[in-house]
């Protein structure tokens, strides 16, 4: 970890409060406007890497855990964690590394545009919506009470506009890291 | 832009230290999981009820950080009635109130700046064994309080500027470049901050 390490991850955890912060976007195709929470921390593991993009979404939980209103409605503290959606906010921190590792081994420079969306896109997919599930359903079974199978059903509600996000990750990252490339890490 | 959700005051909760609470919070966590009982789980949520309302929070406060929360509650309190009956749900109701109330009773008289201290000095056994360097850690967090509005001061510009020019806002045209000015700035910050020659050595360490 140098300093320009330390630097990036502090900024994306600053991007990902911002992006959480901002009003939601309509995207044309979809008739529900998304959020962009979720898409800041799909960008931090797709553009800094495992080790940089876990960290950034750790400090970002860190931020919001100790008080501050940067969950998207201006939320924050400890009694989320406690809440229903909590596991889903922690499973963003293993989303990003997961993001991050996938992207690190799949994504190769002279890939055409359309094949680096694609691996970007299963990378999003499998780290930012299948392992952050695997945390959210089961913490939304036990704090509920609701048993796994109804948590998960009440869950894939969200799946759409969770794999809409997925889909524009992909396009806003393959496009930043041919305009500005980065090792990643 | 940004205040931290702490409100200040004077009360008996607001005189504990960061650490005693955090403590307490987290035991209570566990505890609360560990019993199966209504009776014990309503003592518990009044015990956190009186607790709350002994920190002396306005009202609309307490009712900005959990609007979102009592819907939930409500709907899945009804649905949890019809599958598993009343009983069970209770507790499941109880359990979440009783912890709701000693999260946001911790984080409402608490500081930001305390519970990062606290988190520091959590830190200090890693940094013991070389897996952490609470220098570069206070660093990430001063940065990150300090980029939160100004990064989105800049998403802001951007799309006033895109407006300006005819464009509807759309996620891609607006992330694109301000992902990319978040990374221009960090070259130029890493920059700034080595030539003030950060981190400091410290005299008893050798280089």
């Amino acid at each position: 970890m140098n300093i320009k390490d330390v630097v990036l991850i502090a900024l994306f955890a600053a991007l990902i409060a911002a992006l959480s912060l901002v009003p939601p976007l309509p995207l044309g195709v979809v008739p529900v406007p998304i959020t962009l929470q979720t898409l800041g921390v799909m960008l931090a593991g797709a553009l800094l890497g495992p080790r940089r993009g876990l960290l950034a979404v750790l400090l970002y939980t860190l931020l919001w855990l100790v008080g501050l209103p940067i969950l998207p409605g201006g939320r924050g503290g400890f009694g989320v964690l406690a809440g229903p959606t909590g596991g889903f906010l922690v499973g963003m921190i293993a989303g990003a590394f997961v993001i991050g590792a996938l992207v690190d081994l799949l994504l190769r420079r002279g890939q055409t545009a359309l094949r680096q969306i694609l691996l970007y896109l299963l990378s999003c997919v499998i780290g930012g919506v299948l392992v952050v599930y695997v945390f959210g359903v089961p913490w939304l079974a036990l704090v509920t009470g609701m048993g796994f199978a109804k948590a998960l059903a009440g869950s894939l509600v969200f799946l759409p506009g969770d794999l809409v996000k997925a889909v524009v990750t992909s396009v806003v990252a393959t496009r930043v890291a041919r305009a500005w490339p980065m090792q990643l890490k | 832009m940004i205040h931290s959700l702490y409100v200040p005051g004077a009360s008996w909760l607001h005189r504990q230290p960061a650490v005693v609470k955090l403590g307490v919070l987290m035991a209570a966590g566990i505890m609360l999981f560990l019993l199966h009982h209504p009776l014990p789980l309503a003592i518990a949520a009044g015990l956190a009820l009186v607790l709350l309302a002994s920190a002396r929070v306005p009202l609309a406060r307490i009712w900005a950080q959990t609007r979102g929360l009592v819907v939930l509650i409500v709907a899945l309190g009804g649905v949890l009635t019809l599958l598993q009956g009343w009983a069970a749900t209770m507790m499941v109701l109880l359990r979440l109130c009783a912890l709701m109330c000693l999260a946001l009773a911790v984080t409402f008289t608490t500081r930001s700046a305390d519970l990062i201290a606290a988190c520091e000095r959590a830190l200090r056994p890693l940094e013991r064994r070389g897996w952490a360097n609470a220098a570069k850690v206070s660093l990430a967090l001063a940065l990150a309080l300090r980029f939160m509005p100004e990064i989105y001061r800049r998403y802001e510009l951007i799309r006033e500027a895109q407006a300006a020019r005819g464009l509807r806002a759309h996620p891609v045209r607006l992330i694109v470049p301000l992902v990319i000015s978040v990374l221009k700035s960090a070259d130029e910050i890493a920059e700034a901050i080595e030539a003030r020659g950060f981190p400091p050595t410290r005299s008893q360490d050798p280089p």
